[in-house]
């Protein structure tokens, strides 16, 4: 039975060379199909919404950011329990248009300049589940998972006494202790924080001592912690808005 | 209580206390009372000052009360004076102490205006008037315990004349006039009784309101030196319409009363200084010597048990007043309150008028005819000033030209009463011509003075306003650079607009600017700036004018302008900025989506792997050109890990290793033009080391010491004598960058094989 793609591009050279770097990735017999735009993307996805499994669903879906009819994070959206490798194919490698797509549950990145063999490279990794992570969204992770700080006091000014009033205030929280899927582990935090500092994985198993493999899992696992939380997230607000 | 919300920080960098002084650990310390009744002030807004607590319930009726009760007792005392039997004529002291007629409405007596009189008889009584003693206004200003009894011997035998209704008066042409006395009558009673006993109610009203408004020791002190001069004043007043003096009763205890209402002023103003601007050590001790100077001798008095009572109390009010200006200086010394040297200057003022006073009366008492002049003109011209200045404290701190205005003139007023005491003293001009002249110079003098003055200070603040508006905008970029050092900033620029000795940030909110402590401190809320959400703190600054100003209700409103306007350059800064950086963005975004799509396109159709390469490198060249346009800055440590995951990722492709090492001692913050030339330089480089060096290994060490970054580029690959590389498209565009930031670069060999490329650029921040 041959593994479905779902490439969505709206240059027809992009797609076509996006096709052959999917080729050239996977021995197994492939049925690609192309969509131009978000609306052909979403009738070739068909309805999988309340846990129905479409008969065959799709296995890899290309979805690139800028899009004639929308944004490729709507769709990543939409598709969150979608049982698909969802990667994002985009000229912008900054972490301010990788960062939301991730939260919207993509598996990966791939930056669209990159040589042939380096696409190919990637593409791999990302399917066999060794995401990327470039230290700009290292660092926008960080934050992200950090909890919120004190107040605005602890930043401004000189203030060697601060230390003093500081402890007296109760600590703001607006949403009460972090839940677990938003909260980094300690080992998490550390391959993060050395991520964000440009180190490589393999500098990383080193410093830490631990094995490639253990790092690559914590990387994993922050992938989807931040989906996670950025689900819980927009259902928190969701039900606020009185959404749902 | 007070201290539990106003932890104090001192800002860095600033004056935070006076120089000189070792030990400033007062400063929010709550033992102190001074300290802890201003932070009080502070935590109940309703309790603030006396003056602005809402007059309504107990304290609206309590006050109505008082003035009724003043008013009712000014009315008794009117009703008894219309009563009073009087000689429709008015007198004054001629040139040789006699007793002249002035004035009269009788056609009876006006053929002998000028005239001087020799006596008086009516009823069974006769008067002889051997001199002007009779006239003269009042016992306490009769320097020899003998005169006074004389006095008090004639006017006490006048009364008795007056009361038989039909009088004899014998001038001194040997005429006598048989005239009959008529009731005082309200249209009778001079101008200056009026004025004085308007003054003095007025006096008693601001008393009263003191006292209700906050019922604590110092303020019950001040109501006690209050009610005594307003005490005085009436008496004055009541004496001045009588030309004759007091009915005997009264007048024995004019002396006395008098004496003991300047006594009591004396010695409250001594327990006042103890107490404010702050309590003095062992105050307590100090203030029980000022009153039990005081009371001794107003008890001695009374049982008639002192000779030379005037000099007595003359000696004691000065003594009195000598020891509450050296306490001030004292208070000013422990703590540099403005109002200490305020009331010092008072002090100095009043303190030295009335040794004047005493000076020119104890001179003039051999003159004929004078000391009358000076007692009764110098003596209430010194009880208004004093009264005044009284009715004047509880508002110093309201308004700054307020005070101005009355201090030059009393000043002046000081200057006139001097000069007429003067002229009739020492040259000899009768009364009306020295009052004349002197009122004169004075006015001139105030006129003169008054512009000068004026000129002078306006001069000054268009100075500091000039520079006032220069800080306030370079302060306004700053806090848009770094919205967190708002408060800093603002501490500063007050600091230089007051000069003060105290400047504080305190976590305090408040809505507008507020003076406290008397006008010793000013509370400044730090308004919101820039995205910074900490809206409750507050700037404290104390003792405007190293110590030497009181803050007032213009100052407060001045700071809030200058705040507002602080709030309105930074909101307009941000404003540009933000239109400047959304222009920025927007115009990268168009190049980045047309002419990136279309380079992608071009590099996907590339016909050689040279063409391709060619296109990614313009493509991340516009990448990296969009993002220095749509980011203002990068921090340093940020930019490398950036770097360094990129060169692995490209080098790793192209089966490279990489060996980075990267130490800085400074993390600093790139400019776009440093991150992006940086950014290039490095690509470029290792592109060429990937490209044409066929190396198997890549050093990068990258160094920032002192200012001055040292990169190094190493490969091993199989490239030779650099000298002879045609500089293409590549290198020529490293040289450029480097030489835009002002460095330099050069290429080696090393050994065994390979390139090493050093790019230095010095004096980092210079090249911004």
């Amino acid at each position: 039975m041959p593994v479905k793609v779902l490439i969505v591009e709206d240059n027809p050279v992009a797609r076509s060379f996006l096709t052959r770097v999917v080729r050239e990735s996977f021995s197994d017999a492939l049925v690609i199909t192309e969509a131009g735009d978000l609306e052909t993307a979403r009738r070739q996805i068909g309805p999988h919404r309340e846990g129905v499994q479409a008969a065959d669903p799709f296995k890899l879906i290309l979805v690139d950011l800028e899009l004639p009819d929308g944004n490729g994070m709507e769709l990543l959206a939409e598709l969150g329990q979608y049982p698909a490798t969802k990667i994002v194919t985009t000229l912008y490698s900054d972490d301010d248009h990788l960062f939301p797509a991730l939260q919207c549950g993509a598996d990966g990145y791939l930056l669209k300049e990159d040589r042939f063999e380096v696409l190919v490279e990637e593409l791999q990794k990302i399917v066999r589940g060794q995401p990327p992570l470039s230290p700009a969204i290292a660092r926008r992770l960080l934050t992200h998972f950090r909890p919120a700080p004190v107040g605005g006091a602890a930043a401004s000014g000189p203030m060697p006494l601060a230390s003093g009033f500081q402890s007296s205030r109760p600590v703001p929280m607006g949403r009460g202790a972090p839940l677990d899927h938003e909260r980094l582990t300690p080992r998490e935090s550390e391959v993060l924080t050395y991520l964000s500092k440009g180190f490589t994985i393999k500098e990383i198993a080193s410093l830490m001592g631990i094995k490639w493999f253990t790092v690559n899992d914590h990387i994993k696992s922050i992938y989807k912690k931040l989906n996670v939380s950025s689900r819980a997230e927009a259902a928190v607000l969701a039900s606020k808005q009185g959404l749902v | 209580m007070a201290h539990d919300g106003t932890d104090s920080v001192r800002v860095h960098g600033l004056n935070n206390t006076w120089p000189g002084r070792t030990a400033p650990n007062w400063t929010g310390l709550p033992s102190q009372s001074a300290d802890s009744s201003l932070d009080a002030d502070w935590n109940d807004p309703a309790d603030r000052r006396p003056l602005i607590i809402r007059w309504t319930g107990w304290r609206l009726r309590l006050l109505v009360l008082c003035a009724l009760l003043g008013c009712v007792a000014t009315a008794m005392l009117v009703r008894a004076l219309i009563a009073a039997p009087h000689i429709d004529a008015s007198w004054r002291a001629d040139s040789q102490g006699r007793i002249e007629l002035a004035a009269s409405a009788d056609p009876a007596l006006q053929p002998y205006v000028g005239h001087a009189l020799l006596g008086i008889a009516g009823g069974d009584v006769s008067v002889a008037l051997i001199d002007a003693l009779a006239l003269q206004r009042s016992p306490r200003w009769v320097i020899g315990d003998g005169a006074r009894a004389r006095q008090q011997l004639v006017r006490d035998q006048l009364t008795e004349a007056l009361a038989a209704g039909h009088v004899k008066l014998f001038f001194a042409d040997g005429s006598q006039v048989a005239v009959s006395t008529v009731p005082h009558g309200i249209a009778n009673l001079p101008l200056i009784f009026w004025l004085l006993s308007a003054f003095g109610l007025a006096l008693y009203m601001v008393a009263a309101a003191v006292l209700i408004a906050h019922p604590i020791s110092r303020n019950v002190i001040y109501a006690v030196m209050a009610v005594c001069q307003s005490g005085n004043l009436l008496l004055i007043a009541v004496e001045a319409a009588l030309e004759f003096g007091l009915p005997p009763h009264a007048g024995r205890l004019s002396m006395p009363v008098h004496m003991a209402f300047d006594l009591i002023t004396a010695a409250a103003m001594v327990n006042a200084t103890c107490l404010h601007p702050r309590r003095l050590p062992g105050s307590g001790w100090i203030a029980v010597l000022g009153w039990a100077v005081a009371l001794g001798l107003i008890g001695s008095t009374a049982v008639g048990a002192l000779p030379h009572v005037w000099w007595w109390t003359q000696g004691a009010v000065i003594m009195l007043g000598l020891m509450a200006i050296g306490l001030l200086s004292w208070s000013y010394h422990i703590e540099p309150h403005p109002f200490a040297i305020l009331l010092r200057r008072f002090g100095i003022v009043t303190a030295a008028t009335w040794g004047l006073l005493t000076a020119a009366l104890a001179a003039a008492d051999q003159l004929q005819g004078v000391p009358h002049n000076i007692a009764d003109i110098g003596s209430m011209i010194w009880y208004v000033f004093l009264g005044s200045l009284l009715l004047l404290i509880p508002f110093l701190a309201r308004s700054q030209n307020f005070m101005r205005e009355f201090a030059l003139l009393a000043a002046i007023s000081t200057v006139a009463t001097s000069l007429d005491l003067l002229f009739v003293a020492v040259f000899g001009l009768s009364q009306f011509a020295a009052l004349t002249l002197s009122l004169f110079v004075s006015l001139g003098v105030y006129t003169g003075a008054r512009h000068w003055v004026l000129s002078q200070t306006l001069g000054s603040s268009m100075l500091t306003t000039e520079r006032m508006f220069e800080q306030l905008y370079r302060i306004a970029r700053e806090v848009e650079a770094q919205p967190e050092r708002a408060s800093t900033l603002l501490s500063q620029l007050l600091g230089n607009l007051f000069e003060p000795l105290e400047v504080n940030v305190v976590e305090m909110r408040t809505h507008k600017t507020r003076v406290a402590g008397d006008g010793s401190s000013m509370l400044v809320p730090v308004p919101t700036l820039g995205h910074d959400t900490t809206a409750s703190r507050a700037v404290m600054i104390r003792f405007a004018q190293r110590g030497r100003r009181l803050f007032s209700s213009e100052d407060a409103r001045l700071t809030d302008r200058i705040v507002e306007q602080l709030r309105r350059a930074v909101h307009f800064d941000m404003a540009v900025e933000q239109g400047r950086s959304e222009e920025r963005l927007r115009l990268a975004q168009d190049l980045h989506d047309d002419i990136g799509a279309r380079l992608l396109t071009l590099m996907y159709k590339a016909q050689s792997p040279e063409m391709e390469d060619y296109v990614r490198h313009t493509l991340q060249d516009l990448k990296t050109l969009t993002r220095g346009l749509a980011a203002s800055n990068h921090r340093l440590s940020h930019a490398a890990a950036e770097w360094k995951s990129d060169l692995t990722h490209r080098l790793s492709a192209a089966h490279v290793e990489l060996k980075w090492a990267f130490a800085i001692d400074n993390d600093i913050l790139l400019t776009v033009v440093h991150w992006s030339a940086l950014t290039r330089i490095l690509r470029e480089l290792v592109s060429n080391a990937i490209a044409h060096a066929q190396a198997q290994q890549l050093e990068v060490d990258f160094r920032l010491e002192n200012d001055r970054i040292d990169l190094t580029i190493t490969d091993d690959g199989v490239g030779r004598n650099p000298r002879a590389w045609s500089h293409g498209l590549g290198l020529g565009g490293v040289r450029k960058r480097v030489k835009q930031l002002g460095g330099e670069v050069e290429w080696r060999e090393v050994s065994p094989h390979g390139i090493r490329c050093r790019v230095v650029i010095r004096d980092l921040s210079k090249a911004r």
